[in-house]
């Protein structure tokens, strides 16, 4: 029986099918549309940010990590002083997810009723920064700082040996917070998996209060009212982000291959990588010719399918099923979210067609270290 | 003042909350200091401090009792001389009295010279001021004057003073002294018992007074600690041992000792870990040893991570699993994965023996190194695995270039396929049948492998008729005896009985198996063949280890024929060699795969023959596996070793090494030398590799001592570097290394006794002194001309031994002098060339020798010259002639005065020399003779003459043919010859040898 459950979990936490059925669910879970909502509501994941949901869900997480930690192949990867914050991580996702979510959906049937918001209710609408404030954050540095205090010495720091370039660690890790960025490496060149998609991150972020115009769910908590917007950021921060990192956490062993939380991290295992450029499918498989020897021509292709995903596939949205959105927005507007969108969307994309058709690169010139 | 009563927050619960937080928090910077003070170090040095009391209250106790004799008899004076003391107490008063007038008297005194000395020196000024620059003003000469005088008068009154007080303070001295000296010889008697005291009143709490008491606790508390505290890192900075961080070399720091408290204190031999006492002071740690603990410090031969003050953090390695339960138990001990040269299990610690003593393997005590370091020699592990620090001297196997003249093909194919087949305990290791050859697929291929190198070996050679032939054999019984008898039994044995046969867990066994054990030998070679290898070993084969010893042609015939008769039955019966010719066209084309395209792989295998494809799998083959590692075989001259090189094996991170598929063997290095050396192919286990891929290492069939002590010489081989100073070879010769390693190569101890090691051929021969002589001292002994022309040609030095030095005639002068230089350099010998002995035939010491070679008899035991003793042939001893070329005349004085010292259980008697009481008494002159009387009992000067005397004998040096010829005609047989003199502790003589010698 346990051993069934281990080897589904096994099973379904390979990158392929946890990321498929995360992506699946994420639309389910924060509905962008109706028909999604109905989905939800049909499936009952709604109740998940109801008190009993959130005791179920955490009693869930709990089991995994008690089955985990009495595994004899999880418990060496759990125990790890390293992985700590990430277990803390998982909890902490879904309880302040949980904190917004039950919240908002108060609201919203309040606003569905025609009241005002909770958060209006409050005493003449104000809140005193001194002294509640500052007296309640000032508690709770002090409670935080026990907590670190007690954590550094129940768990002592995780040091290494000096280091040795004749003995490198395997799997060689990035700090845990680094760990997405570093899962991002297996499907994309180092200079856009480090350095272009990290800025478009930042910069998107940064962007964010610029290109909404929504004016409503401002100061309280509310989901139906920008169910777009927060699908899309969680599915971001969730998925592209949080997952990624338990991923390179929990489940990337030696040489980087994945390994089930429950399976033995053999240095042995190896996986077939062969995977394969857009202008091999082109001109090898495709037109059964080798390569031609100009670059340009060789990877024409590549460059066609880049620039028309990235240049001209949000003229045609605009023209097409975002007209609305592209007339609410105006131009400036439109195309940045459709810049900053489109990057984003190209990390599935990318790891989807990887995982597909075994695509490696849609421009490969290695001659020049230029991957995409 | 400002006022808001605007609050949407209960104030009251937030200051509830505030202070409990901040409880919480106070308890957790409690917990902080707590922790970061409560090593575990320190526990383990407050259980030590409660032994350190018990013991030296134990040591209190029992000195208590030791002067609790006498402490009465020294009190009662005490009390004595204090009532004594008491009934002058008036005088002393009085005295006191008198003493303290007088002391302020001169204090007053003092005062008033003080002062004028100072006007003194200020009128010295004016007037030499005025000797100088003259005529300012108004001389001051007279007044300096009369001032100086005044000076002097105070200066007298002063002394008057002075003397009157030490005249009192001297009264008072005496007086007092009744007491102190009393109480002086009380403190002398229990000086010991008292400082034992102090030292327990230091240690134990309970035995202080309150201040020392707070002190005490105070002196360890958090933050005040770093003045002077009791618990405390102990740590000894070894600046010669160098720590490797990368791109740098730190010293060791070895912080063993905060725990090991009582590791360099004898009181604590039978302590418990960790307080006990390290094993052998004699060696290590304390200042008086070789290895003092302050320049060597303990990691250095230990290993482990030196900086750790805990249990776990300072990577200590369990020695057996139950160590391992028991610590996982007890100090919930783990692996530590980040250190990378965890401490060596103690059964390997003589690994480190090797970091400084690299030169040799010589190492008393040393004994597992030394078997291991002689085993890898000897099993050949330098022919496949280069190591540059033990670098190969020769090839471990035979030199197979002749194999046609020795060996049939059939015998050689079945051989290689099993050796053990044959000779159960052979050194040659299996190749084959080995546990990842299981499949048929791969049986296949090496049963066309080892045609293949069967026929390479003989490929273009005459295969002789190997008929036993008469003309050969001799008579076996005899041979028996000679085989036992002349030393053969030095590096061979013949044993059928495999329960029977050495087993190899020592040096001493391993000398018994130098050479193959030699049963079976009829199945394998003929009686002409084994003949002539008698009688001239280098003839067949001029580098061979076997020397020759110099046998006469009816003795060779008679060992031949005692030899030849042993048959393996089993091995001649077993079917011959077979292939299957598709498994070799195929081998051939996977073969030639490797270098060709496969269409021209088949299109050249298919233009070889059947012999053309085996030649060329034979040659594969030997490259392939390595057969020339051990042995010469043509064509391989130059190959290049096949294995992985191990000169810094021992020190190869644990995750360079292939553990195979399988979890059931521990990951340390040491754990993984070891089963690589009980199961070679061991890390094939379910691998699918092809059949050229599979791991090649043959097995040796070691014991598990021989893996031990192989593991620790292996281990021995790393990069763990230390300076040079510390290296013992800084004093040696590189001589002494060759010379050592070539006494181990050609086995030398199989016979002798050198350095405490070998000489087993005496088990089979008897009492010691007929068997080899063991070379104690030889580098002292032996002059080295004489030593080099004995080597080349041995001759007959004690002429009642039946064994015989053999000819190496194959080490040549070089070689010889290397050895030489190791037999002096054992002996701390390190003059190289001496003067011809100079002595006075006129002296009196040597007319007083003369007489004490009269008194002793030295001729019924030693041959002068051609002068036969007067004794019987089983007391002969050596040719007093040739003391003066043999022998160095230092060490003979010494080996007359005590010989049993240098040779135990020779039958050479101290000559008797008398002392001067024995000289001095009536008649002595007659007796002793004027030259020993006019010496008067010193022992040196009349041992010189001895020897002196030795020195001036004369007569014929070599004296073999007169030796040979007379038991050419007695016989050796002493039991029946030799009669009541000869004693029944002689068992083992052949009966009735009446042919040679």
């Amino acid at each position: 029986m346990l051993e069934t459950f281990k080897h589904t979990v096994d099973y379904l936490s390979s990158p392929t099918i946890s990321f498929s059925i995360l992506t699946v669910i994420t639309p389910i879970l924060f509905p962008p549309t109706d028909w999604f909502d109905k989905i939800n509501r049909k499936l009952g994941f709604h109740l998940l940010w109801t008190k009993t949901g959130l005791i179920a869900a955490m009693a869930a997480i709990t089991f995994f990590f008690v089955v985990g930690y009495m595994d004899q192949n999880f418990n060496v990867i759990l125990t790890k002083a390293d992985n700590f914050p990430i277990v803390l991580m998982v909890y902490s996702i879904y309880f302040f997810t949980w904190v917004a979510m039950h919240k908002a959906y108060i609201n919203d049937e309040r606003l569905e009723k025609g009241l005002k918001p909770l958060e209006y209710n409050d005493p003449d609408d104000k809140v005193l920064v001194w002294p509640d404030l500052v007296y309640i954050e000032f508690i709770a540095l002090i409670l935080f700082t026990v907590f670190l205090v007690v954590w550094s010495i129940l768990v002592p720091a995780p040091l290494e040996e000096p280091a040795n370039p004749a003995a490198t660690p395997n799997p060689s890790k990035a700090p845990w917070y680094f760990l997405g960025l570093q899962e991002m490496l297996v499907y994309y060149d180092p200079w856009i998996a480090g350095i272009v998609l990290p800025i478009f991150c930042v910069v998107g972020l940064m962007a964010i209060p610029y290109m909404d115009i929504n004016k409503k769910g401002d100061g309280y908590y509310s989901f139906k009212e920008r169910r777009v917007g927060i699908f899309i950021f969680m599915y971001g921060w969730i998925v592209l982000w949080l997952f990624l990192i338990v991923l390179g956490t929990f489940f990337r062993g030696p040489n980087w291959n994945f390994y089930g939380p429950f399976e033995y991290w053999d240095t042995h295992k190896v996986v077939a990588l062969n995977s394969v450029n857009l202008s091999e499918y082109f001109w090898v498989k495709l037109l059964g010719k080798g390569l031609p020897e100009n670059i340009l021509l060789r990877e024409f292709l590549g460059f066609l399918t880049v620039g028309g995903y990235l240049f001209i596939l949000p003229f045609i949205l605009a023209k097409t099923i975002l007209k609305d959105m592209y007339e609410a927005y105006g131009p400036t507007r439109f195309v940045s979210l459709m810049i900053f969108g489109l990057v984003m969307l190209s990390l599935p994309l990318k790891m989807y067609l990887r995982w597909v058709v075994n695509l490696k690169y849609f421009i490969s010139i290695p001659e020049y270290f230029f991957n995409i | 003042m400002f006022k808001n009563d605007e609050r949407y927050w209960d104030i009251n619960l937030l200051n509830k909350w505030f202070a409990i937080s901040s409880i919480i928090f106070l308890a957790a910077t409690v917990w902080v200091f707590v922790d970061d003070n409560d090593d575990e170090f320190k526990d383990y040095q407050r259980e030590f401090r409660k032994m350190q009391v018990q013991v030296a209250q134990e040591k209190l106790e029992q000195q208590a009792k030791e002067v609790s004799l006498e402490k009465e008899a020294y009190e009662n004076a005490l009390a004595v001389a204090q009532t004594e003391f008491d009934n002058r107490s008036d005088e002393l008063s009085e005295l006191k009295n008198q003493l303290s007038d007088l002391n302020d008297k001169h204090y007053n005194q003092n005062m008033k010279f003080q002062s004028q000395k100072a006007s003194v020196e200020a009128l010295k000024y004016l007037v030499e001021a005025d000797n100088a620059h003259g005529g300012h003003g108004p001389s001051n000469r007279d007044e300096y004057y009369s001032a100086l005088n005044k000076l002097d008068i105070l200066r007298l009154e002063r002394e008057d003073t002075e003397i009157q007080i030490t005249k009192i303070e001297s009264k008072i001295k005496e007086i007092k002294s009744i007491v102190k000296d009393k109480q002086d010889d009380l403190d002398k008697y229990t000086k010991q018992f008292t400082l034992t005291k102090n030292k327990l009143g230091k240690l134990d709490r309970s035995r202080m007074t309150m201040a020392n008491k707070l002190g005490d606790i105070v002196r360890d508390l958090p933050i005040l600690d770093f003045l002077d505290p009791y618990y405390k890192v102990n740590q000894i900075v070894v600046a010669d041992v160098k720590y490797d961080v990368n791109f740098a070399a730190v010293p060791v720091v070895d912080r063993c000792t905060s725990c090991h408290l009582g590791i360099d204190n004898p009181d604590f031999s039978d302590a418990p870990q960790p307080y006990t006492t390290h094993p052998n002071l004699d060696l290590y740690i304390t200042s008086k040893s070789p290895h003092p603990m302050n320049n060597f410090g303990c990691t250095s031969c230990h290993g482990g991570r030196s900086r750790g003050t805990s249990f776990v953090s300072s990577s200590h390695t369990p020695n057996t699993p139950e160590d391992k339960a028991r610590w996982k138990k007890e100090h919930n001990w783990k692996v530590n994965h980040h250190w990378l040269t965890p401490m060596l299990p103690t059964r390997y610690t003589e690994a480190s023996c090797f970091k400084c003593h690299s030169n040799t393997s010589d190492l008393a005590g040393g004994e597992k190194i030394n078997l291991g370091l002689t085993l890898i020699d000897q099993a050949g592990c330098n022919g496949c695995h280069h190591n540059a620090d033990w670098p190969t001297l020769a090839k471990s196997g035979p030199n197979l270039k002749r194999i046609n003249e020795k060996l049939t093909e059939d015998w050689v194919a079945k051989w290689v396929k099993n050796p053990r087949h044959f000779r159960y305990n052979t050194r040659m290791p299996s190749i084959f049948e080995q546990p990842n050859q299981e499949s048929e697929e791969v049986t296949e291929y090496n049963n066309v492998e080892i045609a293949g190198i069967t026929k390479y070996l003989f490929e273009g050679k005459d295969s002789s008729p190997n008929a036993n032939q008469v003309k050969y054999l001799g008579d076996p019984i005899n041979g028996e005896k000679l085989f036992n008898a002349v030393g053969c039994m030095g590096c061979h044995v013949n044993e059928k009985n495999p329960e029977n046969a050495p087993h190899i867990d020592n040096y001493q066994n391993l000398t018994k198996v130098h050479g193959p054990n030699l049963v079976g030998i009829g199945s394998k070679v003929s009686a002409e063949w084994l003949y002539e290898w008698l009688m001239n070993p280098q003839a067949y084969m001029p580098d061979t280890k076997m020397p020759n010893l110099r046998l006469e042609p009816q003795q060779a015939k008679d060992i031949t024929s005692y030899l030849i008769q042993d048959k393996n039955q089993e091995f001649d019966n077993s079917p011959s060699h077979k292939y299957d010719k598709s498994v070799l066209d195929e081998l051939t084309v996977n073969w030639l795969k490797k270098s060709n395209p496969e269409k021209f792989a088949l299109s050249k295998a298919s233009k070889m023959s059947e012999e053309d494809k085996l030649n060329f799998i034979g040659e594969k083959s030997i490259r392939h596996y390595g057969c020339f590692g051990c042995h010469h075989i043509d064509g391989f001259d130059d190959a290049k070793p096949i294995g992985v090189e191990i000169t810094e094996e021992g020190s190869k991170p644990v995750g360079k090494f292939d553990f195979g598929l399988f979890h059931d063997i521990e990951h340390t290095v040491h754990a993984w030398i070891e089963n690589k050396l009980r199961t070679p192919r061991i890390y094939d286990r379910g691998k699918e590799s092809n059949h050229l891929d599979l791991l090649k290492m043959p097995n040796f069939y070691f014991s598990e001592e021989e893996i031990e002590a192989i593991t620790t010489a292996v281990l021995a081989f790393n990069s763990n570097k230390v300076n040079e100073n510390l290296k013992a070879h800084n004093n040696d010769p590189d001589l002494y290394k060759k010379g050592h390693r070539l006494v181990k190569q050609y086995n030398c101890q199989g016979c002798h006794l050198i350095e405490n090691r070998g000489g087993q051929l005496v088990e089979h021969i008897g009492p010691p002194e007929y068997g080899p002589p063991n070379l104690n001292s030889e580098g002292r002994k032996a002059n080295p001309d004489w030593l080099l022309s004995f080597f080349n040609n041995p001759s007959i030095i004690r002429p009642n031994l039946q064994v015989k030095m053999p000819s190496f005639h194959q080490i040549n002068d070089e070689d010889w002098d290397a050895i030489i230089a190791y037999f002096q350099h054992i002996d701390s010998e390190n003059i190289n060339y001496r003067g011809i002995h100079q002595f006075d035939i006129k002296s009196n010491e040597f007319a007083a020798g003369a007489k004490l070679h009269e008194i002793g008899q030295c001729n019924s035991c030693h041959f002068y010259g051609e002068e036969f003793p007067t004794g019987d042939a089983p007391t002969w001893a050596p040719n007093l002639a040739l003391t003066k070329e043999r022998l160095n005349a230092g060490w003979v004085t010494e080996w007359l005065k005590n010989p049993q010292q240098i040779m135990p259980g020779t039958k050479m008697p101290a000559p008797y020399v008398p002392d001067s009481e024995i000289l001095s008494m009536d008649g002595a002159e007659s007796d002793w003779g004027s030259a020993l009387v006019a010496l008067d009992g010193d022992t040196m000067a009349m041992l010189d003459g001895l020897r002196d005397y030795l020195w001036n004998i004369k007569g014929k040096t070599n004296i073999d043919d007169i030796i040979k010829a007379y038991f050419d005609e007695n016989g050796y047989d002493f039991d029946s010859d030799g009669g009541s003199d000869y004693g029944d502790d002689e068992d083992d003589w052949g009966d009735d040898e009446d042919d040679d010698w």
